[in-house]
């Protein structure tokens, strides 16, 4: 407090608190409001909202629509985050550190690059990949005409988004297998142990942790992920339509924000969910 | 590499065990390439439309032999939306990453030497907000206060909800910063008489410049490619970042404007590669969980 | 230029930790005031309750007649000192000098000038252009020593400037700051654990335990006359003897001999007997008034060495000129130097009056 001065101290929490309070605090506790509520953009129910309980929630719970939302958020994550990028993030790491010097900065560069350029011009670029007619993937495979889109919406976004992601795990778990000593691997090279039962016994136990931050962090940008909306628009008939692309098309584009809020609630609840994991985890780490 | 120097060759069951791991070193060698190479083109291949196809006579979703040509570009700067796009991103990147520095700097430094009761629940309170209240999961009440309050299409609103999202995580990463600012630096200037703001100014401020500069880049970086809030929250057209304005880029048909559109990425992108550059030159990849996000 | 006054001065850390417990003296103007004592007694908090760093639970503080007690740190007109010397690693030496004066609101190129002068009298005239990371301990603790002095305070106030060095720069240093402070005249407190650099620097030097100042005097007092056992104990490279004693009628007697008595003590009391070993003279013969024990351990101190005497009454120890080292195991007599034996109170561990 010396020096400072607690008045001076408070003055220069303020603003960043109020910015916190107004856009992060507020929304999330008008979710919690608003999803009670039937309230649309525009009609009856945009001048007078009308309380209707849970009913947002049952309507959700029993809406076919809501429920192939969740099951194709789950396999999107999964595959695409906990599997994707998650293993091949894991074998760039440890198999690129033993390629020649140019080869890893080729390979590493092109990886970062998918992970940096800005969402709309990836997915513009992915467009021209698949595109039906003069895609390039169609030319390579001599397949034209197929509608990778259209005929495969959940493969189509899978693979994206291990495309566009993957550097993060890359980065991390090379910034954990450089922590491995050497002279650990060199202990068990000398008992003879097979590069296998290296992994195991002497790299596994010590990148754990970092595998499990990495494994929430990545399920939790992933789920919120709004790109595949714009690779696919969430079709067709709804068969890219993860969580955040159903909470924009019912609410945004529909005007029913009083049951996009309450999913958008089912959403916020996720997210704690996996957000505690992380922090009980960094604290842990810390402490 | 260096065992067969070290053992004896002169021993046959040593000899069979070398010869053995040749064979498996060249092996996994050949393993590794093939594996490389897959990963060259997997990556690769989206990249190549955007080098190609600016500078093609003929652009279309078809990646054609390059047969080079700057007319691409003079249909880009006769675009009045283009240009202006990217100077809107420019602005809500720029006012953001101010904004972000600023506030977060402030607020890391008071809550570094201030000794508050459950100011590290706090900082964990936020951090955590952070994190689940993403912009999807929140797209609903933000848009609907901006639009209750007569905001949709206000630049300066959009910069604060878009600063509001980054400062808990800055924070967080500043205060560690500001952590490390021996105590004496500030004590020595407050001796000679410096006041709070000229010690935040001339002392500590340049101490932890670094980690400014990763704040104010990451927030860059963040606002440059965010789509969604400016998507719901600026509807028109002069005031769209080039991430929304990218989606006007086609004709009444549908049919994209290729010359338009592959100039207008590779203009885009370039500065989150040069910005990524810097600072991975200078700074190396500091390693925040949670700095993507 | 300045005198400063403390009255009953205090400091309690929120904690509850009084680490300066009621202090009042008065430093005068010009004066070299070393404040000692061992390691957590509040030398650094009392320094730093005058700096204004800590805001003074109780009492008052003035400096050069000024009443500064609620002031914020830059309106009391001093300079300090830290321990880590606390140079702004961002700002080259010649910038760091300027500090203080850029605070002050001094034209850039009227600071430098300024700068420049105050680092040519410090032998700093080539690192202007470096910054603190380039420099060697010595050279940054002249570099903190100039941006201190360039400030012009009527206070300087040095918090164990020395304790980074190595033993040999530290001898030097000490003389360098000396002769600088002489130079300037300026009123300073300079804080350290170390006696032998308050005794060698210090015109006058307090020694503090556990928050209170237990003796105040000039080097020669301090070391020839310590006001109690605390300070008879901690200063002095080699440790005082402090021997039990019974006073009869004009005589000392100890387990290892005896004394004669100063008068007017009274009959028939305990006391604490303290000879520094330097105040001791050996005899190899039997000698009046003198103590006898067993030359036991010898340890070389140069010019001279300690000699260590089990006596009955424990270890006395005695600095012998080296060429009169005697053999182990022989008898010897320490013989005290006339007016130099202290007597201690037993209850209080004060000087008793002789
Ligand atoms: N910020 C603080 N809060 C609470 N107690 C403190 C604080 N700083 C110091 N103390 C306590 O006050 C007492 C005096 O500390 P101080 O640092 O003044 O000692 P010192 O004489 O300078 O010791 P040293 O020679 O080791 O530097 C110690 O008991 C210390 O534990
Ligand atoms: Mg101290």
């Amino acid at each position: 407090m010396a020096g400072l001065g607690t008045g001076r101290a408070v003055l220069f929490v303020v603003p960043a608190l109020a910015l916190i309070a107004a856009f992060l605090v507020f929304p999330a506790l008008w979710t919690l409001y608003l999803g009670v509520l039937k309230y649309d953009l525009a009609g009856s129910n945009a001048a007078a909202p009308q309380f209707v309980g849970l009913g947002n929630y049952t309507d959700a719970l029993t809406d076919p629509r809501f429920a192939n939302s969740v099951l194709l958020t789950l396999a999107f994550v999964g595959l695409s985050a906990v599997l994707g990028q998650n293993g091949l993030g894991f074998l760039l790491a440890a198999t690129l550190r033993r390629a020649v010097g140019w080869v890893r900065m080729l390979v590493n560069g092109l990886v970062l690059l998918s992970w940096i350029l800005p969402g709309t011009v990836v997915v513009f670029l992915w467009q021209a990949l698949l595109d039906r007619n003069g895609g390039t993937l169609n030319a390579l495979l001599d397949t034209p005409g197929a509608a990778w889109t259209l005929d495969h919406p959940l493969a189509t976004i899978v693979v994206f988004n291990i495309w566009r992601g993957t550097a993060f795990s890359m980065l991390l778990y090379s910034a954990a297998l450089d922590a491995v000593p050497t002279s650990h691997l060199e202990t068990a090279r000398l008992y003879g142990s097979g590069p296998l039962r290296t992994f195991r016994d002497v790299v596994l136990p010590r990148i754990r942790g970092h595998i499990l931050t990495n494994t929430l962090l990545i399920t939790l940008w992933t789920f919120n992920d709004f790109t595949p909306y714009m690779l696919t628009g969430g079709g067709p008939e709804h068969r890219s339509e993860t969580l955040p692309v159903y909470v924009y098309r019912m609410s945004i584009e529909g005007g029913q924000l009083g049951f996009g809020s309450a999913i958008s609630l089912i959403m916020l609840v996720i997210n704690l969910v996996i957000a505690l994991f992380y922090l009980r985890l960094l604290r842990r780490r810390g402490g | 590499m260096s065992e067969p120097q070290r053992v004896d060759p002169g021993n046959r069951a040593v000899r069979r065990i070398l010869g053995d791991a040749v064979v498996r070193h060249a092996l996994s060698r050949i393993g590794l390439y093939v594996f490389a190479g897959v990963m060259l083109v997997f990556f690769a291949l989206p990249l190549l439309w955007l080098v190609l196809t600016p500078f093609s006579r003929t652009p279309a979703y078809q990646i054609t032999a390059p047969s080079f040509t700057l007319h691409n570009f003079r249909v880009l700067l006769d675009n009045p939306f283009a240009l202006r796009s990217i100077g809107n991103s420019l602005i809500l990147a720029g006012g953001t990453a101010v904004l972000a520095v600023v506030f977060a700097g402030t607020a890391a430094y008071a809550l570094s030497r201030v000794r508050l009761p459950g100011r590290d629940a706090l900082l964990y309170a936020i951090l955590l907000l952070s994190s689940i209240v993403t912009g999807t999961a929140a797209m609903v009440p933000i848009f609907l206060m901006l639009f209750q309050l007569n905001m949709i299409d206000n630049r300066l609103a959009l910069v604060l909800v878009l600063t509001g999202g980054l400062l808990p995580s800055a924070m967080f990463i500043l205060k560690d910063f500001m952590d490390s600012v021996p105590k004496s630096y500030e004590e020595s200037a407050r001796v000679f008489g410096a006041s709070p703001l000229q010690i935040l100014r001339h002392v500590v401020a340049p101490v932890v410049r670094p980690g400014l500069a990763t704040i104010a880049v990451w927030a860059i970086v963040q606002v440059w490619g965010n789509f969604l809030l400016p998507y719901i929250l600026l509807h028109d057209q002069n005031k769209q970042p080039a991430a929304v304005i990218m989606y006007t880029f086609y004709d009444e048909g549908g049919t994209p404007n290729f010359a338009l559109i592959s100039t207008f990425s590779l203009l885009y992108s370039v500065p989150v590669v040069v910005a990524y550059l810097i600072v991975n030159r200078r700074y190396g990849f500091r390693f925040q969980g949670g700095i993507k996000g | 230029m300045a005198t400063i006054e403390l009255a009953a001065l205090e400091k309690t850390y929120p904690g509850g930790v009084r680490a300066v417990d009621g202090l009042s003296l008065t430093i005068g103007d010009g004066e070299f005031f070393a404040l000692l004592g061992p390691s957590g007694c509040g030398k650094t908090t009392l320094l730093r309750t005058i700096a204004g760093l800590e805001e003074a639970t109780g009492g008052s503080l003035s400096i050069g007649e000024r009443e500064v007690t609620r002031l914020a740190p830059g309106q009391r007109d001093v300079a300090m000192v830290f321990q880590d010397y606390a140079l702004f690693p961002h700002m080259t030496v010649l910038d760091n000098i300027a500090y203080p004066l850029r605070i002050k609101r001094v034209a850039r190129a009227a600071r430098h000038e300024k700068a420049r002068q105050t680092g040519d009298g410090l032998e700093l005239a080539e690192l202007m252009a470096r910054r603190p990371a380039e420099l060697s301990g010595g050279q940054q603790q002249r570099v903190a020593l100039a941006r201190a002095v360039v400030a012009h305070p009527s206070a300087f106030l040095f918090d164990e400037p020395l304790s980074n060095l190595d033993a040999r720069l530290r001898l030097s240093a000490r003389t360098f700051l000396k002769r600088l402070q002489r130079e300037l005249g300026v009123t300073t407190i300079f804080v350290t654990h170390d006696q032998a650099e308050a005794l060698a620097m210090a015109d006058r030097i307090a020694v503090m335990e556990a928050g209170r100042i237990r003796q105040v005097g000039t080097p020669r007092e301090v070391f020839g006359r310590p006001a109690n056992t605390f300070v008879a104990n901690f200063i002095g490279s080699t440790p005082m003897n402090l021997l039990p004693a019974t006073v009869t009628d004009h005589r000392l007697l100890l387990a290892a001999g005896s004394l004669p008595a100063p008068s007017g003590l009274g009959a028939r009391r305990e006391v604490t007997v303290g000879i520094r070993p330097e105040y001791l003279d050996f005899s190899a013969t039997a000698v009046p008034d003198a103590l006898s024990g067993t030359v036991g351990i010898v340890e070389h101190l140069g010019t001279s060495s300690l000699v260590t005497l089990e006596t009955d009454g424990g270890p006395i120890g005695v600095v012998v000129p080296e060429e009169a080292e005697p053999a182990a195991g022989s008898t010897g007599w320490a013989v005290p130097r006339p007016g130099r034996v202290l007597l201690y109170d037993n209850e209080t561990g004060d000087l008793l009056p002789t």
